[in-house]
């Protein structure tokens, strides 16, 4: 719709003398909306009380007629896109008693003359891009029960005026640029119920006066620069429901006044510098819910009034120095969500109460000093999505009842004592994606159902006593980034473990892996760091930039590897890429080596004396086939061919004997094939003429009749 | 008539509830909750009233609750990316692979200079590779396989120094293969099944149009 219709619209609304205009329409993806700028004829609307436009797509200024609009009691301006200051002609709506102007793109300071409206009850300015300081004029707003400055950019103190405002039930000025302190005039405030200073630059110790207001239930000063003590005084507010300090610079302990607050549903104080305890009596009328003291310096046992704090939904206690035994400090919560201990010093042994919490989806008490088995009834919390125990002194086995949890996404269990083999069970937990087992006493080998685990970005096996082969099964987890199983008893070859193209770190080093590498680390695009050290691990090292960048140390200390990297000898210039080869290997080597080179040579000086044989016997052949064949017969199969002359000539019996020459003599082959072939054996000394495979000293010529 | 305005005045009140929650990276990452369906619930833990989002699961943060990683790779998700991704300055690891997810990628993921794995294979995207994505000077890793992308392989990617895996195998893509900078190590294959793909670019003096846009 357009300006001209809002004009006729307030043409025809003029008409009839209507008190009442509104147009707006709160849903999302209206195509209802009005736009353009307020047309100034809007002050014409004399008699207009109750003026809502918002859910709209208006722009432009207000216009400063406006004021104009003498009968006003009501405006709703907001979630519109008006831009421009606010008109310091604002301030002549006497009668005005609610102001709607929140989410809108408004600029500039709001102006003093806002402390003239002696009748204004709500003043809603959130989420706009005010700017300057809060006018202290607003002082003078004795009406007023809810100020609403939230998201802005208003700078400056908080005005010490703000203490006469004896109606205000609602103090929001979070998620500005404030500083100073609060102004101990706050104190006057009787009727506040709510106070959000939250996410400010506000300094300073938190005054006493705060304890005067007796009415509040949500006191909410985080992520500002508060430093000295919470006050004592806060003790007095016993309706508060929701206490919310954290990330400041308070020191000191937590005052235990805060244990008169029964009502207490939240209690933040993470991220400060307190000492001392918990208060004790927390959660004494079982009525708390989020509580939170993380990283801060506290020190005792846990409060006894926890352990039946069944509304508990959200604990974050990690990075203090708490401690105490764990197994009697917490019972059974129906409610409980989350709950982090780690990094503190608790001791004594897991509570199997813990598997009793039906909505527990995280545990994490890792860096702690618990001891004792994993109790396995945790097997029955099975939202479990996360279960962090590291670095602790657990022994005894992973239960199988793990395999309940299948939504497990991270168990981390590094750093404990624990023994026995990996549960097959394991394969049940198909949305894995963190599992570390590393630093334990764990034995067995690694079982093929890893591979179900299908999902998984890391796995961390390192440093157990884990034998036995790498699963080839390893190749499901398609999108493994990270695989460590170094510090292990591994054996056998590396598996072609298929495409893992997200893997970029790959450790395997000290184990006992034998074997080459196998080809697939070719396919591994995204591999950067490489260890497989410590092995005995053969053959060349792969061509992947993250092998030619690692140090020595990165392949060190192993049998035989060979490639263009320091420390390594050149590989030999014939591939092996082959299959295993047990015990012929050396003597295969030397039957198609040493023959070629003495095939070489030789030919050269017998040409000639094939050239009479040639014409005598010869049948034509083309020449590619001939050379194809010989070099055929050169290759894998050395060995069974030498066996294969061997039994053809009855271990060079003279009978079969066609010729001799002052290298040797020529034998008549007729190979199981078929195919007869002419065999020079050179002459050796004559006390060793026993054929020995192993040391091969007896040298051949080979070609084709 | 005084029961109409306090019809209006609950529903005004209800309006006080900012559409911000107080932290800029969850409020993104709840954006892209919004415009997807998610079936398997892989986003019950993501909370927006709290402070921040480093301990919904699927996200990691880094030491000052900044988001680092997101990885809802394989969660059965369908819908479409939103353009707020591009406000996680500090993501490392957008993993979003192997979905069922369609549109069209972002422009404004070129914002996200520490981006190092953009992961969006097996999915149902459409449109172009956008040319922002060459701001992504931290890029290593880009695997958009197994799309419906069409349009060229944008030339501003052979400025990123440190890509080292590039896949656009199985879309629609035409023109030429970049062969400059990170590009003359990434394998052909990478670039298989787009058949109006027309394989390496020629450099040389004349310029020339494979009519592809």
């Amino acid at each position: 719709m357009q300006n001209a219709s809002v004009n006729s619209l307030i043409s025809s609304y003029l008409k009839n003398k209507i008190s009442i205009f509104t147009y707006h329409d709160n849903y999302v993806n209206s195509t209802n909306r009005l736009g353009g700028p307020i047309p100034q004829e809007v002050g014409n609307l004399s008699k207009l009380t109750f003026l809502d436009l918002s859910y709209n797509n208006f722009s432009g200024n207000i216009p400063p007629e406006i004021s104009l609009l003498k009968s006003l009691y009501w405006i709703s301006l907001n979630r519109n896109q008006f831009s421009g200051h606010i008109p310091q002609e604002i301030g002549r709506l006497s009668s005005v008693s609610r102001i709607y102007f929140h989410e809108n793109n408004p600029s500039g300071p709001v102006p003093a003359s806002i402390g003239r409206l002696q009748n204004l009850s709500v003043l809603s300015l959130n989420g706009n891009g005010l700017g300057g300081p809060i006018p202290q004029e607003v002082g003078n707003l004795s009406m007023l029960t809810f100020l609403e400055l939230s998201f802005n950019s208003f700078s400056g103190n908080i005005p010490s005026e703000i203490g006469n405002l004896s109606s205000l039930s609602a103090l929001h000025i979070h998620q500005n640029n404030l500083t100073g302190s609060i102004p101990e005039e706050i104190g006057m405030l009787k009727s506040l119920t709510r106070l959000r200073l939250d996410n400010n630059m506000l300094s300073d110790p938190i005054p006493q006066q705060i304890g005067m207001l007796k009415s509040l239930t949500v006191l909410v000063l985080h992520m500002n620069n508060f430093s000295g003590s919470i006050p004592t005084s806060l003790g007095n507010l016993t309706r508060l429901s929701e206490l919310s300090f954290f990330d400041n610079h308070l020191s000191g302990p937590i005052p235990p006044t805060i244990n008169n607050l029964t009502r207490l549903e939240k209690l933040q104080l993470s991220n400060n510098r307190l000492t001392g305890q918990l208060p004790e009596n927390v959660c004494r009328d079982g009525l708390l819910t989020y509580f939170a003291a993380r990283n801060n310096i506290l020190t005792g046992q846990i409060p006894l009034s926890l352990r039946n704090c069944i509304s508990l939904y959200r604990v974050r206690l990690q990075g203090n120095q708490l401690t105490g035994n764990i197994s009697e400090a917490f019972g059974i919560y129906p409610n409980l969500d989350y709950i982090e201990l780690s990094d503190n010093k608790f001791y004594g042994e897991l509570s199997p109460n813990w598997g009793q919490c039906p909505k527990l989806a995280s545990l994490k008490i890792s860096n702690n000093n618990i001891s004792g088995e994993i109790p396995l009834e945790l097997g029955q919390a099975t939202q479990l999505h996360e279960i962090d125990l590291s670095s602790n002194h657990l022994n005894g086995e992973i239960p199988k009842e793990f395999g309940r949890l299948t939504s497990l996404l991270d168990l981390l269990l590094n750093g404990n004592k624990l023994s026995g083999k990996i549960p097959i069970e394991i394969e049940m937990l198909s949305n894995l994606k963190h599992l570390n087992l590393a630093s334990n006493n764990l034995s067995g080998d690694i079982p093929d159902q890893l591979g179900d685990c299908f999902k998984l970005i890391q796995l961390n096996l390192s440093r157990n006593q884990i034998g036995e082969r790498i699963p080839s099964t390893i190749s499901n987890i398609y999108a493994l980034e990270a695989l460590d199983l170094s510090h292990n008893l591994l054996i056998g070859e590396i598996p072609r473990l298929g495409r893992l193209q997200n893997l970029e770190l790959l450790n395997l080093s000290h184990n006992m892996l034998s074997g080459f590498i196998p080809s697939s680390f070719d396919d591994w695009q995204s591999l950067r760091v490489v260890d497989i050290s410590y092995n005995l691990l053969e053959g060349p090292l792969p061509d992947r930039k993250a092998f030619h960048d690692a140090p020595f140390d990165g392949y060190r200390n192993n049998k035989g590897l060979c490639g263009n990297a320091t420390g390594l000898i050149p590989c030999d210039p014939i591939p092996t890429n082959q299959p295993r080869r047990r015990k012929g290997n050396r003597s295969l080597v030397i039957l198609i080596v040493l023959p070629l080179l003495g095939t070489l040579v030789l030919l050269f000086i017998l040409v000639g004396g094939f050239l009479i044989l040639f014409r005598r016997i010869w049948k034509r052949k083309p020449r590619e086939e001939q050379s194809q064949d010989i070099f055929a017969i050169w290759g894998y199969d050395g060995e069974i061919l030498y066996q294969s002359i061997i039994e053809a000539t009855e271990s060079f019996s003279s009978n079969y004997c066609i010729g001799s020459g002052g290298y040797g003599n020529v034998y008549r082959v007729v190979l199981p094939t078929g195919r007869e072939v002419a065999v020079k054996k050179l002459h050796q000394s004559e006390d060793r003429m026993s054929i020995n495979l192993k040391a091969l000293k007896v040298k051949f010529v080979l070609w084709q009749i | 008539m005084a029961s109409l305005i306090w019809l209006w005045a609950f529903s005004v009140t209800l309006t006080l509830i900012p559409s911000v929650f107080g932290n800029s990276e969850g409020d993104a990452l709840y954006t892209l909750r919004r415009s997807l369906t998610d079936p398997d619930n892989v986003f019950q833990s993501w909370d927006p009233t709290l402070v921040n989002p480093c301990t919904w699961f699927h996200v990691s943060c880094d030491q000052d609750n900044r988001v680092t990683r997101v990885d809802l790779g394989n969660s059965n998700l369908s819908g479409h990316l939103v353009p707020e991704l591009g406000k996680l300055e500090h993501l490392q690891y957008l993993e979003l692979y192997k979905n069922n997810i369609q549109g069209t990628i972002p422009t404004e993921l070129g914002n996200l200079k520490n981006l190092i794995s953009l992961d969006l294979y097996n999915n149902n995207i459409s449109g172009t590779i956008p040319p922002s994505l060459g701001k992504l000077k931290s890029l290593v890793f880009l695997r958009l396989n197994d799309n419906r992308l069409t349009g060229p392989i944008p030339r501003e990617l052979s400025g990123i120094s440190s890509l080292k895996v590039v896949d656009v195998s199985n879309n629609d893509l035409c023109g030429t293969i970049p062969t400059s900078g990170p590009f003359d190590h990434i394998p052909l294959n990478n670039f298989e099944n787009n058949l109006r793909l027309e394989g390496p670019e020629l450099v040389g003096l004349a310029s020339y149009d494979t009519n592809c846009s």
